[in-house]
């Protein structure tokens, strides 16, 4: 019988820092992205920084690809990861939107 | 809904605030056993034979669980009548639980103290521990569990059932349920590490990542309420889409603790899918905490008021902290790590313990000492709950601390990573190596130093906790 061997290709050493870090600022990016979102609907920054929001997001999907790449992630979890980039651009105006209607319709 | 059983006189809060004074207790003795683990890591001779650090470690991490879960048996009493209008079904129940409960608790904590070790038969797993991590209670205390556990769910639904079951109630009726009854999955011996593995994770992840999680949903769902007056409805029509997208993440999620266990391959490609969509609800109920205080607030100043609508600032401030650090230490720490190319390096070294610091604080800790601020508040009578020098002082001694630690072993994790992993590809000489270096020695040394910082945080908590009745500083 022969037995089935699952080939892994290793990370660069070089490469641990930079993985480490971008994977940290996906989500310190992704944060940024959701929270002046947030603050921008609620009225607690102005809409004039809306912009910076989507910056972040840009970022965030930059560092998903960055960090996907250096760890030679495979097909599915490359496909994982394109859901997840765009499941926060989606998330914090589906989230906003739902509570605002809920709102809507419970005070008017 | 204020009604006699909401007030001071509510059994079922003076019942909470047991066991709120209990689950502080075992907060603070969590705390000392691991600054014992922390010395022994830079003394290694410290305690040796006497409390070892296999012994500080085991009381550290079991004392974790244990007073998370006495806060929140506790939350669950205190929020009951609020939430029913009515008196809790069964109170007197709840309360011979109770002291069962701390009964079996201190015993535990005194054979782990003063037996330690068994001789490794059956005679162990009965009466002296069962050698697994998290929940290493001998059988005798979890079948005790068992009972105390049943007992307090029956108190819920009865109560549930009997008075007006809101949606908070209705979902901690379900979670609490799933909660009991995954705590079977850990009660059971096989001979296959592999199988025997695969079931303990049923506890500890599908516990942490799924029930518990929805347990604090519910819980910043009532805490919105109580302390901003959230619209109730808001609250709870979230608070469902947070458990669906909690349990949609958060149960096939385990797939992560499934990567180098024996289990098939399959477990990676789920494990990543999953982990990677986990901190999207963390994500949400951050906006949702935003979201409501943000609309709160604009309401009382559109009102022409500057007045806070918070009615407990140092409980607000505590949710506050949960939901960021739900997302730090949960989202952040853990998708760090949480992928199967780059948890082949990191499973098993510092990394993740910082992440399991910061996580276990981030998302439960903070929510559940903020549990303990809106308990003190109801108990003395109080309409708004201020900060004082020791709430600010706590709070920041017990944040920055935690940070610290957290930031001390993810360095002292990546020296571990590149030395005994990736360099020395996880040889018994690897493992040595990566603990001699330089950063590794003086990461433990800021992880001991900033443990001392949390501790005096924990010192200044439970005075102002204690002092809270007396100080003329809050409202009534």
């Amino acid at each position: 019988m022969v037995e089935q061997v699952i080939m892994r290709q290793d990370i660069a050493l070089d490469d641990f820092l930079t993985i480490f870090v971008s994977s940290g600022l996906v989500l310190v990016f992704g944060g940024l992205y959701v929270g002046i979102y947030t603050a921008v609907k609620v009225e607690l920054l102005k809409t004039w920084t809306m912009p910076i929001a989507y910056i972040f997001w840009v970022l965030t999907a930059y560092c998903l690809y960055l960090m996907g790449s250096l760890m030679h992630v495979g097909e599915f979890t490359a496909k994982a990861l394109v859901v997840a980039a765009f499941g926060i651009l989606l998330l914090p105006h589906a989230v906003y939107y739902m509570q605002d209607q809920v709102h809507q319709q419970n005070e008017h | 809904m204020a009604n006699k059983f909401t007030g001071i006189g509510s059994e079922s809060k003076q019942l909470a605030t047991w066991y709120f004074t209990f689950a502080a207790i075992l907060l603070g003795a969590q705390l000392v056993f691991g600054l014992v683990a922390a010395i022994q890591y830079v003394m290694p001779g410290f305690l040796f034979e006497l409390l070892d650090f296999s012994v500080a470690r085991m009381l550290h991490i079991n004392a974790l669980v244990v007073w998370m879960v006495f806060a929140m048996f506790g939350s669950v009493y205190y929020l009951l009548p609020d939430e029913t209008g009515i008196e809790t079904v069964g109170i007197k129940v709840g309360k011979l639980l109770y002291w069962i409960f701390v009964a079996a608790i201190v015993v535990v904590v005194l054979v782990y103290l003063f037996i330690q070790v068994g001789p490794a038969t059956e005679t162990s797993i009965w009466f002296i521990h069962e050698g697994r991590e998290y929940i290493e209670a001998p059988r005798w205390a979890d079948w005790g569990i068992v009972v105390v556990a049943l007992g307090f769910v029956g108190n819920l639904f009865l109560t549930g059932m009997k008075g007006n079951r809101s949606g908070i109630v209705t979902v901690l009726m379900a979670d609490m349920i799933a909660f009991a009854g995954l705590y079977l999955a850990g009660m059971f011996f096989t001979d296959n590490i592999t199988l025997d593995q695969y079931w303990w994770w049923w506890v500890i992840h599908l516990w942490v990542e799924a029930t518990w999680e929805v347990f604090v949903g519910s819980i910043a769902a009532y805490g919105l309420i109580q302390m901003i007056g959230a619209s109730r409805k808001v609250v709870e029509m979230w608070l469902w889409i947070e458990v669906a997208m909690l349990f949609g993440s958060g149960i096939l999620g385990i797939g992560h603790h499934y990567f180098w266990i024996g289990t098939p391959e399959y477990w990676w490609e789920i494990g990543a899918l999953f982990s990677a969509l986990e901190p999207l609800p963390l994500v949400a109920m951050f906006i949702h905490v935003m979201y409501d205080w943000g609309k709160q607030q604009g309401k009382k100043v559109a009102g022409g008021s500057d007045e806070s609508v918070v009615a407990n600032k140092p409980a607000f401030v505590w949710f506050w902290m949960n939901a960021f650090g739900n997302f730090l230490g949960a989202g952040i720490w853990g998708f760090f790590h949480t992928l199967p190319q780059v948890n082949l390096y990191t499973h098993g070294t510092q990394f993740t313990s910082a992440h399991g610091h910061l996580a276990f604080f981030g998302a439960y800790a903070t929510i559940l000492i903020g549990m303990f601020y809106l308990a003190v508040q109801g108990s003395n009578g109080i309409k708004v709950l201020k900060h004082t020098k020791a709430s600010i002082w706590s709070i920041s001694l017990m944040v920055g601390g935690m940070l610290g630690m957290t930031m001390a072993l993810t360095i002292a994790g990546y020296v571990q990573v590149l030395v005994s992993r990736a360099q020395m590809g996880a040889t018994w000489a690897g493992y040595f190596d990566g603990q001699q270096g330089m950063w590794f020695a003086q990461a433990m040394d800021w992880r001991l130093i900033m443990g001392v910082v949390m501790f005096l945080g924990f010192a200044l908590l439970a005075k102002d906790l204690l002092t809270t009745g007396k100080n003329p500083v809050h409202e009534r």
